[in-house]
């Protein structure tokens, strides 16, 4: 068992060529220990999204090394790659992105589908229970609020039993009572002893993490330790009543 | 949709089921010439079925068709014919047709008798009777639906009586309306009609059709010497054999082929850039699934392997039910329009899995492309 869960070296991104270049990711390195809650934050175009698909290895750096729980993955053949998205890590998106025409379980199911654990639906049960949507298993997204389907795309990503959270704004599409929820259920599994990775350019969002890197034109600007996260489950008490379920 | 594979299917199936259909007809009128029967026609370049077609040669006499049938051996019998263009007349209505004057072993040598009343008889010949067979074109022509047997039509001045009817027998390969004659005795056509003494062919039956090659050359060298032709001159008659017929049916077949082939081949190009088409535009639409499902750990290959399948899936229904319309269509067109068709389930078969195929190999191309995009990159799609 590796201390460090991702050691990023001297990363950098570019996009296009010559006068039409982007950096948008230079030079950052990042160490992120198991068991951290690390939001990047920062401005849009800063980067921090694009650092962020890079850690998750949704993108490939144009230069440096990055490794993940001691896999070199800046270098991984794509199919190595593969498994490494399918078992170390679970992504979440803004968007959700679900598969429309199938239910919370399925949708759950997905990761499962390329993995070779076994019972793929009790575990897809299981993640969807966790998630508190144990009632709503056969539901399709157009059934679900928009707080709901983000939790079904926590379950998706939790159900491999990864090692690292991604989340890539997941409460922008959310109203304030299905955003603390969500951030809830991220606290809860980072107590548990996940290694969360979220990145948001709300402070208030920000500040529920317990450790905050500033991203700027590509490059880390600070990089603080919270000392007191602030936690969702007051500021859904805190809430007016009403609100979705 | 697999509409483009249904369509496309149906239309390679209806197509070659007429194209079969059309071409068992023709072998079917070919065939119906018989296969152990020499024709011998006077005069040089007669071809099968062109009664009634170029200048006539008088050099072949009733008495070559005797020698033939008493010199050569394979030779079961001969009917000498001959003929010409008539207009016949009966109750104030006239009609162009071919008078033949035919023997008694006509009937059997060509394979065609009469369906009513009787052929024409010995007696018949020996009398030089004005009796006639009438065929059923203008037997329709002069007479509706009424008998006519017993009836007296005008034929070239003279009155015949209707003694029979023909069966019918249809067109010939070369198009000529086979039923549109009437037969009498060639003794009244040679002495009361034409007043000629030379025939227009001889049809002969061989006692085999293995001999037929040595009887064709047996009955040129006997007509040659009958005829007292010198070596180098050419023969002033034509032999005909099956063996030519069959080389005439051979080449219209081989005609055929290559129409269904073309039509085929098109069909199935039209088919497999339709579903090559389908399933470019479902990749694309579907970059942003590719891209999560390689997000949360789908392989290249695993993309690939969907895609495929579900192609096959696709171009496989669509073919069965582009099949079964096929199928539907050509019944349909033979019971309604009349139109033979032959269902040929190798062409089917054959066009279903070459769509599947191309179906496969057009899908693979884009879908491996998405398939090799950055999880994110296809996400943004």
């Amino acid at each position: 068992m590796n201390d460090l869960m991702i050691q990023a070296q001297d990363i950098t991104k570019t996009y296009g060529a010559g006068s039409s270049q982007v950096n948008a990711v230079q030079d950052v390195s990042l160490d992120i220990r198991r068991g951290e809650f690390v939001a990047l934050v920062g401005a849009s175009g800063s980067g921090k999204s694009t650092l962020m698909n890079v850690l998750g290895c949704l993108d490939r750096p144009t230069s440096g090394t990055l490794l993940l729980d001691g896999d070199d993955v800046a270098k991984m053949p794509d199919e190595d790659l593969a498994r490494i998205r399918n078992r170390k890590i679970g992504f979440v998106f803004q968007m959700f992105n679900l598969l429309p025409r199938a239910s919370a379980q399925e949708n759950v199911e997905l990761p499962l589908l390329y993995s070779d654990l076994a019972h793929p639906g009790q575990l897809a049960r299981q993640a969807l229970e966790a998630v508190g949507l144990g009632n709503r298993v056969h539901h399709h997204p157009n059934a679900l609020s928009g707080g709901q389907q983000q939790r079904v795309a926590i379950a998706r990503a939790l159900v491999t039993d990864p090692e690292v959270i991604f989340a890539d704004e997941p409460t922008g599409n959310l109203d304030a009572r299905a955003s603390y929820e969500i951030m809830a259920l991220l606290q809860n599994l980072n107590t548990q002893g996940r290694t969360i990775v979220l990145v948001t350019h709300e402070a208030d969002i920000a500040e529920h993490a317990r450790r905050i890197v500033r991203i700027a034109d590509g490059r880390i600007t600070s990089d603080r330790i919270v000392e007191q996260p602030r936690s969702a489950e007051q500021g859904l008490k805190g809430l007016p009543p009403g609100g979705d379920q | 949709m697999m509409i483009g594979i249904v369509i496309g299917i149906a239309a390679l199936t209806l197509i070659v089921a007429v194209g079969l259909g059309a071409r068992k007809r023709v072998m079917e009128r070919v065939q119906k010439f018989g296969l152990e029967n020499i024709m011998v026609f006077a005069g040089a370049g007669r071809e099968l079925g062109q009664m009634g077609v170029g200048e006539p040669a008088t050099t072949l006499k009733l008495e070559d068709a005797e020698a033939i049938k008493r010199d050569i051996r394979a030779v079961a019998d001969v009917a000498p014919l001959a003929m010409r263009q008539v207009e016949v007349e009966y109750g104030g209505k006239t009609t162009n047709t071919g008078l033949f004057g035919v023997v008694p072993a006509q009937a059997a040598v060509w394979d065609w008798d009469v369906v009513k009343g009787e052929f024409v008889s010995d007696e018949d010949m020996s009398r030089s009777a004005r009796v006639c067979l009438i065929g059923a074109t203008p037997r329709t022509e002069l007479f509706g639906a009424t008998n006519p047997l017993g009836e007296k039509v005008q034929i070239a001045g003279n009155l015949f009586e209707v003694k029979g009817v023909m069966q019918t027998k249809g067109t010939s390969p070369a198009g000529t309306d086979m039923d549109n004659r009437i037969n009498i005795p060639l003794t009244t056509f040679m002495r009361r009609v034409a007043n000629v003494d030379y025939l227009y062919a001889i049809r002969l039956r061989l006692k085999s059709s293995a001999s037929m090659t040595q009887a064709a050359s047996a009955i040129q060298t006997l007509l040659r010497e009958r005829h007292k032709l010198a070596a180098g001159v050419a023969d002033d008659f034509t032999i005909r054999t099956p063996t030519e017929a069959t080389n005439v049916a051979a080449r219209v077949a081989g005609t055929f082929n290559i129409l269904l082939v073309l039509v085929a081949a098109i069909s199935l190009i039209v088919g497999g850039v339709v579903v090559a088409n389908i399933m470019l535009i479902s990749v694309n639409e579907r970059r942003r699934e590719i891209g999560l499902r390689k997000a949360v750990g789908a392989r290249s290959r695993d993309i690939m392997l969907q895609f495929l399948l579900e192609a096959s899936a696709v171009t496989l229904a669509g073919g069965v039910i582009g099949i079964l319309l096929g199928i539907t269509s050509a019944k349909l067109l033979s019971m309604v329009a009349k139109i033979p068709t032959t269902l040929s389930w190798a062409s089917i078969l054959i066009g279903v899995v070459f769509s599947v195929l191309i179906g496969i190999i057009a899908g693979v191309q884009p879908a491996r492309r998405a398939a090799r995009l950055q999880p994110i990159e296809a996400l943004r799609s």
